[in-house]
């Protein structure tokens, strides 16, 4: 009987509020799944590719202006003074602030220990923030932010990492060129070596990489008396937000940060900027809106990098393959400021291969350059690049295939973590394994070997493995799903997609668990004003932080709804069953009823759940694990090299989306590439330290014609029913961590040639082929 | 951003020449280099003249004597993909491919690629340098990987331009139409040392305008065109070489080797042709010939690897030639 509309609106009001979820219920891990796991397009595919989606650059208002930084030209440089005179009066200009501005008095966090004034007269990197302005037009801010006159003294600078801490050289800071130096050991290398039957040593560099995201480092801030909202292009709104109500002072529930679809980041975009700070400041200052995103130029000098590292490797083995000992020294530039130039540059070697003596040293030096910030996978790319060729020569000195010598040496636990804690699963040996399976890697090792030598042209294939530091993901997170009276639903989270398909994945749980379908689905993210606390997108931990909570959040919708339909049906709770779009009795499958047709659904007209990301097991390790295996051809007589295929094995745990999965790997080859054969920031470090190649054509991105079409993702979905409630571990990080080391192996099958520095340009392979002649 | 400029688009030559021709004129084709210029400030304008209204200037056509003419206001792509190109000229259509990216290739135009200014990347950025007007060379003793080991001094560009090599080797020209009436300028001869004059890259004087490009009849010819570059599209050449050779039986009658990537002008290889007239192009003498193509070499600091990639290539070039 239908009941009168105004009882509706009435007795929904009786209707009891649930609680969030029961505490220490755990979900049970999924069997089949019905969505998970299948290869669905992105939910915001349409947006994305019509020009819908409205990203932070696209925000526009009508009296907005446009913010402009003026930036320091020299690596280390002093201002003394700063002529605004000319540019205040120039057409369609409202405000420019500098050091002397008195809303320009607030602190920079370079580090949680470090600060300094946002306009600091001391310069100690080319593109430093010195002056701001805002104008009507972004042309009329660029022509004022050249009006401005600054004195500079130019002081002595250092640019590279192996010289930052010999004598005599310009020091960055007061106290000198060294950030910090990190010692870990275990076991006895001494006795490690000796008791080895080949010990190699060897030296290996890698060129600092720059993130270039396809939307450059910005925002728009807005104030609405004293609450203030900035949109944002970042990983974390809720990072963004933190730090911007630490530098002005502000209580968090009035600084806003949305940002619904971010450009890319690549961890360049896990914190606020200055510019972020430098936006705000010039819209209070002019009561405007203001709009400050950098040029790509700028962002080449001021915005993040993956640190230059040198590294010495020394590692021994026995003639049966088991590793002995390594020891391992590492230099990383954080740059101007702390900003963990050497992090996790050595994990892999103390935890990636079974070994009873390990020794590292990591130092993080200051150089006069812009300074770094975390980077898909920092330090690993860089370890890997030593690691994982050392490895290969150590299989090339006693005679043995390095994939043999790699699963020689497969740990069962962490042995770099204290108290030795197993990993929930360890997919290293399965990731070789499948891997050089699928490659062909025992065939075509055989046939390059058996083709003669005779060519300039000659074969060579590589492989390498990796695991990452972290990709377990964690507390906290909390997400609200809302079912609707009509079936469709609204998920509500923290967390941003930064392009890896996030809001994708987070849609095929609600499905997974309530049955609609994604499309029906209203995703709402990425701000704080909202949605709830979230951390960055970074660290392959999205997906293992996300989805367990909006699986708590769907079953708790979901227990909500059964309640209500065992009231209904008149049965138990525990009998009943989703079934497509209705509600089954499992013991009697007369007893059902449409998800829509629910008395207390439609009477309540919302259901909303609430998820938390439980915790982390105890005493467990949960990291992600992969390999990777290419073949290359290359020109002996001009260094070029062909990547001609590529597979790639991870071990992610449960795979959420394949169609995502894929593009991860995919990418994370593209951007190895790049790391290791085409990118590196130039620095010119015998005259004026500035950076030379801040372009995208300079500084070389690897481009359709650098990558192979011949690609292959393999995924080796081993069932983890203790990393979380999903079974997902981290993917998007260990796809690039091993990519560069595999080309340079291959390269030395091809050639015997090893390439121990980034970028392997025929400008380097010339040389070494030619000194390999001589 | 930019300086204020006036926009003009004549209608005819005459005009486009007169309009050229006063104080702070810079003439706009396909526009690719000219707007990436102004951006980077390299230089200022005052009036910016841009020619895409002379349709006379465009296409590419047959000329009486068995050769071709291409209108220097043909795009790139266009070049790469002419038949009439391939079939006599494959080393213009292997360098046109080579240029740039795709998109780059659609919109930038023959004219433009001669005429292009350098790519150093001092030049380009925040230095004040010999080339703009400064007293110093940065790359001379700076980041020179990419700068020139032959031909430099004071300033030590390379040319970028792909094409330029390929129709020097045809022993092509440029017909110019400028303020004192037309003239024609062999392409070898086309571009200016910056022994010669540091602030320009071609002969062109104020107000003229390149308006074809003329191929002579290749009949008989093999030739080709490679680049060596650090990644595989939207990259100038590290080293790049056009070879026209004409064979009697095994032996080589004549020979054009000019090399791109080496050189602050498009760079004839005498040492390459030297060796190899009147030869049979064994691996003797191929491999005389790329010593002798680096005999004259005056690598910097680190633009020595140059010389072992130009060898190689010049070994590689020369035995493919031999094989065509």
């Amino acid at each position: 009987m239908k009941k009168d509309e105004k009882d509706e609106v009435y007795y929904a009001q009786m209707v009891p509020v649930p609680e969030t979820p029961l505490p220490a219920v755990a979900p049970e891990p999924w069997g089949k799944t019905r969505v998970i796991g299948r290869p669905l397009p992105r939910v915001d595919a349409y947006e994305r590719v019509s020009g819908h989606a409205e990203y932070a650059s696209d925000m526009v208002f009508p009296d907005m202006l446009y913010g402009v930084i003026l930036r320091c030209p020299y690596p280390n440089a002093v201002v003394k003074d700063v002529d605004t005179r000319q540019a205040v009066k120039m057409t369609g200009v409202r405000a420019v602030i500098t050091g002397e501005s008195k809303e320009a008095d607030v602190l920079w966090p370079w580090s949680p220990d470090v600060k300094a004034k946002l306009f600091d007269p001391r310069c100690r990197f080319e593109g430093e923030a010195v002056a701001a302005v805002a104008a009507e037009t972004p042309y009329q801010a660029w022509d004022a932010t050249r009006a401005v006159k600054v004195k500079y003294d130019i002081l002595p600078f250092v640019s590279d990492e192996r010289k930052a801490l010999e004598a005599g050289a310009p020091q960055v800071h007061k106290a000198g060129n060294k950030v910090k130096t990190d010692k870990y050991a275990r076991g006895d290398v001494v006795k490690g070596f000796s008791d080895a039957d080949v010990v190699l040593e060897q030296t290996y560099r890698n060129g600092c990489e720059i993130q270039t995201p396809m939307e450059v480092h910005g925002c728009v801030a807005k104030w609405d008396g004293d609450s203030l909202t900035i949109w944002e292009s970042t990983q974390g709104v809720f990072a963004v937000q933190a730090q911007v109500a630490q530098v002005l002072r502000m209580p968090l529930s009035k600084v806003r940060i949305i940002d619904h679809y971010v450009g890319g980041g690549f961890g360049s975009k896990v914190r606020a900027g200055k510019y972020t700070i430098v936006a705000a400041l010039l819209a209070k200052k002019t009561a405007r809106p203001v709009k400050l995103f950098l040029s790509r130029e700028e962002t080449y000098l001021a915005v993040g990098n993956r640190p230059p590292g040198f590294m010495k490797l020394k590692a021994g083995v026995k003639k049966d393959g088991t590793l002995m000992a390594l020891e391992f020294t590492g230099v990383g530039a954080s740059g101007a400021y702390p900003a963990g130039g050497a992090a996790l540059l050595d994990w892999q070697v103390r935890d990636l291969y079974a070994c009873p003596n390990v020794r590292t040293e990591t130092t993080d030096v200051y150089i006069n350059a812009g300074p770094a910030r975390p980077f898909r996978a920092p330090g690993h790319p860089q370890c890997s690049w030593a690691l994982e060729q050392m490895l290969d020569a150590l299989a090339s000195a006693i005679g043995m295939d390095p994939v043999e010598l790699r699963l020689k040496n497969v740990p069962a636990y962490s042995q770099g973590r204290a108290g030795n804690p197993p990993y929930t699963t360890t997919g290293l040996k399965e990731c070789l394994e499948k891997g050089a399976e699928a490659f062909g890697w025992k065939e075509a090792r055989k046939k390059i070997s058996e083709a003669p030598k005779t060519g300039h042209v000659r074969r060579g294939v590589g492989a390498a493995s990796c695991l990452w530091f972290a990709g377990g993901g964690g507390p906290p997170s909390t997400v609200i799903v809302k079912l609707f009276s009509d079936g469709s639903a609204n998920l509500n989270m923290g967390a941003s997609d930064i392009g890896t398909g996030t809001k994708t994945v987070m849609a095929m749980v609600v499905s997974e668990e309530l049955g609609v379908k994604p499309e029906l689905l209203q995703i709402e993210n990425a701000d704080t004003g909202t949605t709830q606390y979230a951390t960055p997108s970074g660290g392959s931990k999205t997906v293992p932080t996300e989805s367990p909570a909006v699986r708590a959040a769907a079953l708790s919708v979901k227990r909500q709804l059964f309640e209500m339909a065992a009231a209904d049906l008149q049965v138990p709770l525990v009998d009943l069953e989703l079934n497509g779009e209705e509600i089954v009795s499992v013991k009697d499958s007369t007893k059902k009823i449409k998800v829509t047709d629910v008395t207390g659904l439609k009477k309540r007209g919302v259901l909303v759940g609430v998820g938390y990301r439980g915790p982390n097991p105890q005493n467990r390790a949960v990291n992600p694990f992969a390999a990777q295996f290419c073949e290359v051809e290359v020109n002996m007589k001009t260094g070029e090299v062909k990547v001609l295929r590529f597979v790639g094995t991870n071990d992610s745990g449960r795979v959420m989306d394949r169609l995502t999965f894929d593009n991860q790997v995919f990418g994370g080859i593209t951007m190895g590439i790049g790391f290791g054969m085409t990118e590196e920031r130039v620095l010119d470090r015998g005259q004026t330290g500035k950076m030379v190649n801040r372009n995208w054509h300079d500084y070389k991105l690897p481009t359709a014609l650098d990558v192979p079409v011949d690609m292959l993702s393999i995924p080796v979905e081993l069932v983890d029913t203790e990393a979380n409630t999903t079974g997902a571990k981290g993917l998007g990080e260990p796809v690039m961590i091993p990519t560069a080391a595999a080309v340079a192996n291959a390269v030395f099958h091809a050639t015997g040639v090893r390439v121990t520095e980034t970028p392997m340009s025929p400008m380097r392979l010339v040389r070494l082929f030619a000194e390999k002649k001589a | 951003m930019l300086s204020n400029f006036s926009y003009i688009r004549p209608k005819s030559l005459r005009e486009a020449v007169k309009q050229l021709s006063s104080d702070g004129a810079r003439l706009c084709a396909g526009g690719t280099d000219l707007l990436g210029c102004l951006r980077d400030r390299v230089f200022d304008i005052k009036k910016l003249v841009s020619i895409s209204g002379l349709k006379d200037l465009h296409g590419i056509k047959r000329t009486p004597d068995g050769g071709l003419r291409i209108g220097a206001l043909t795009t790139v792509t266009e070049v790469a993909e002419s038949a009439l190109v391939q079939q006599e000229y494959p080393a213009l259509t292997q360098a046109a491919l080579e240029v740039a990216s795709p998109q780059l290739r659609n919109q930038g135009t023959i004219g433009g690629n001669l005429c292009q200014k350098p790519r150093c990347w001092y030049y380009r950025g925040e230095f004040h340098c010999l080339r703009k007007g400064g007293d110093r060379c940065f790359a001379a003793a700076g980041e020179n990987q990419f700068h020139c080991i032959l031909g430099g001094g004071p300033c030590y560009i390379v040319h970028p331009s792909d094409t330029a090599p390929a129709l020097v080797a045809y022993e092509a020209v440029v017909r110019v139409t400028g303020p004192k009436g037309v003239r024609t300028v062999a392409v070898e001869h086309f571009h200016v040392l910056p022994s010669v004059d540091v602030h320009k890259e071609t002969v062109l004087e104020p107000g003229e305008i390149v308006t074809d490009v003329i191929l002579p009849p290749a009949k008989g010819l093999r030739s080709s065109y490679r680049k060596v570059r650090a990644r595989a599209s939207w990259d100038f050449a590290l080293v790049g070489m056009a070879l026209a050779l004409r064979f009697n039986g095994d032996v080589v009658t004549r020979v054009r080797a000019v090399l791109s990537g080496a050189a602050p002008v498009p760079w004839r290889s005498k040492e390459i042709e030297d060796t190899v007239i009147g030869q049979r192009l064994d691996d003797e003498v191929i491999s005389k010939a790329a010593v002798a193509s680096m005999i004259a070499a005056q690598p910097l600091k680190h633009n020595g690897y140059k010389t072992i990639l130009f060898r190689g290539m010049v070994e590689e070039e020369l035995t493919a030639i031999r094989k065509a």
